[in-house]
């Protein structure tokens, strides 16, 4: 009851903010309409298949998760420093109730943006002459949402462990790493070298490709990618609550 | 009269730093009770243990009847504090704000509505209702912070400077709706305007880092310092 009254707060304040439209709906989808116009320039003997939309639309969607994690770790930073979390410490609530609190709403617009994205994708692939399977589609969506609680849990960890002005620092750096080493709009694997290690030691390309998978009929490293998404989702996702827990005990020592 | 909240032995330090010194005393219920004190005289403190905010280093609180040691949960539920800083949520509206902490407390939809329209109603908020608090004055966001504070129904009300930086009409404004709980609730309330405890409160407490120099009401306090007014009888007990 506490958990879904406090995420019914907490999906009004994201949900009235117009930067969440601008940054969560709007951009991934002007980068899908750019990068499927960039597709169409490049010939196709250059064989470069990372822009096909069966491949960008599932990257984008992903992408478009890391603005949610900004959005989640600017939001408990902000309440942190608010008195009306200090109002809230003093009320019946527990630790979890804010987690799930801050988590629910932004499970449900995550869900939300990747669908918008997927449908936007649907959009521009029948404008190229490609039309998406709705049920793989389906699946995609699905490989999506252990990331998607991965990106949730990063932006409360965030925004519990550092300050108002810090969280949207550390997650610009987590976007700017999975722009570089997601493999969404770079072929990783033609790299190879130092990049490649380091983009398959992180989670973002797993996730990417997992999310590929369906779309692309390529279940050959399903379990690696499956292995890494979820695992460092758990780590992250265990490591937000820890840290959320353990900071709201030293506010009120 | 029954006491609503005992203090005893209350301390709190933060390192060297002796914020509440072994802090007695009981308020009676159903009183407006004025923690009177200056800059760093441990009032804000007092209430941030009272309301579980901040561990006592020692010491215990009995607020009715329950321990803020081993009884908090208990604590928390009977009462509610109206934070000395802006506590509503700024893109809700007053409206929602009001039903958002009523739910957090555990009252249900309907009741939630229903109380914060008695609150809007109590504190003449009609005009802001559906305002979206950040875009209220200070002084309006102040009314809502008290009314958040109330609709839970707390048996105990804890109000943290409530005036502190409003104008002179916002701050009579602010008084009558605090006088009309008198009796209803219990209150206590910091401040360092002598003039706010003395139109407000029937006991006041007055601190001086972290110590309770004096406690009383205002009768009393004046026949101990042979002044008449609060502001006189404060210098009077601060120096001593």
């Amino acid at each position: 009851m506490k958990s879904s009254v406090f995420a019914g707060r907490v999906s009004k304040e994201v949900t009235r903010d117009p930067l969440s439209y601008i940054f969560c709906l709007g951009f991934p989808i002007i980068m899908l309409a750019i990068m499927s116009l960039i597709d169409s320039s490049i010939p196709a003997q250059a064989n470069m298949t990372v822009f096909h939309i069966y491949n960008l639309a599932p990257g984008m969607a992903y992408f478009g998760l890391t603005f949610l994690m900004l959005f989640t770790g600017m939001l408990v930073s902000k309440d942190r420093s608010t008195a009306l979390l200090l109002r809230l410490y003093a009320s019946p609530m527990k630790a979890i109730n804010y987690v799930i609190g801050y988590t629910l709403p932004m499970i449900i617009l995550g869900c939300a943006q990747i669908l918008i994205c997927f449908g936007a994708a649907f959009v521009v692939g029948l404008c190229q002459g490609y039309t998406f399977d709705i049920v793989k589609m389906l699946i995609s969506f699905l490989m999506l949402i252990p990331s998607l609680l991965m990106f949730i849990g990063v932006g409360i960890l965030f925004g519990s462990a550092v300050g108002e002005k810090a969280a949207p620092g550390l997650c610009s750096i987590i976007i700017s790493a999975v722009g570089m080493v997601g493999g969404i709009w770079m072929d990783i694997d033609g790299l190879g070298g130092v990049i490649k290690d380091v983009a398959q030691a992180l989670p973002f390309y797993h996730g990417v490709q997992l999310a590929r998978l369906p779309l692309t009929n390529n279940y050959d490293s399903f379990g690696v990618h499956m292995l890494w998404t979820v695992g460092f989702g758990i780590i992250f996702y265990v490591l937000a609550v820890v840290i959320f827990t353990s900071k709201m005990k030293k506010d009120t020592k | 009269m029954s006491a609503a909240i005992e203090i005893i032995n209350l301390r709190k330090e933060f390192g060297s730093k002796t914020a509440v010194n072994d802090l007695n005393l009981t308020v009676n219920e159903g009183e407006i009770f004025a923690f009177l004190g200056v800059n760093g005289a441990g009032k804000t403190t007092t209430i941030r243990m009272l309301t579980g905010l901040t561990k006592p280093t020692s010491g215990d609180a009995k607020v009715l009847g329950y321990s803020i040691l081993t009884q908090l949960d208990e604590v928390k539920k009977i009462g509610n504090l109206s934070p000395q800083e802006t506590s509503v949520a700024p893109n809700l509206t007053v409206k929602e704000n009001l039903e958002f902490i009523a739910g957090i407390y555990g009252f249900s939809k309907e009741i939630s509505k229903e109380k914060a329209n008695e609150m809007i109603e109590l504190f003449g908020l009609e005009e802001v209702e559906n305002s979206k608090a950040k875009t209220l004055s200070g002084g309006w966001q102040r009314k809502v912070s008290i009314a958040m504070a109330l609709i839970t129904e707390p048996k105990v009300l804890y109000l943290d400077e409530p005036t502190l930086g409003l104008d002179v009409l916002a701050r009579r404004e602010l008084w009558k709706a605090i006088r009309l709980l008198k009796g209803k609730v219990t209150i206590i309330l910091t401040t360092h305007y002598m003039e706010e405890a003395q139109e407000l409160s029937d006991n006041i407490a007055i601190m001086v880092k972290g110590n309770l120099m004096a406690t009383g009401t205002l009768s009393e306090l004046r026949a101990k310092t042979g002044k008449e007014n609060l502001e006189d009888i404060f210098i009077s007990i601060v120096e001593g």
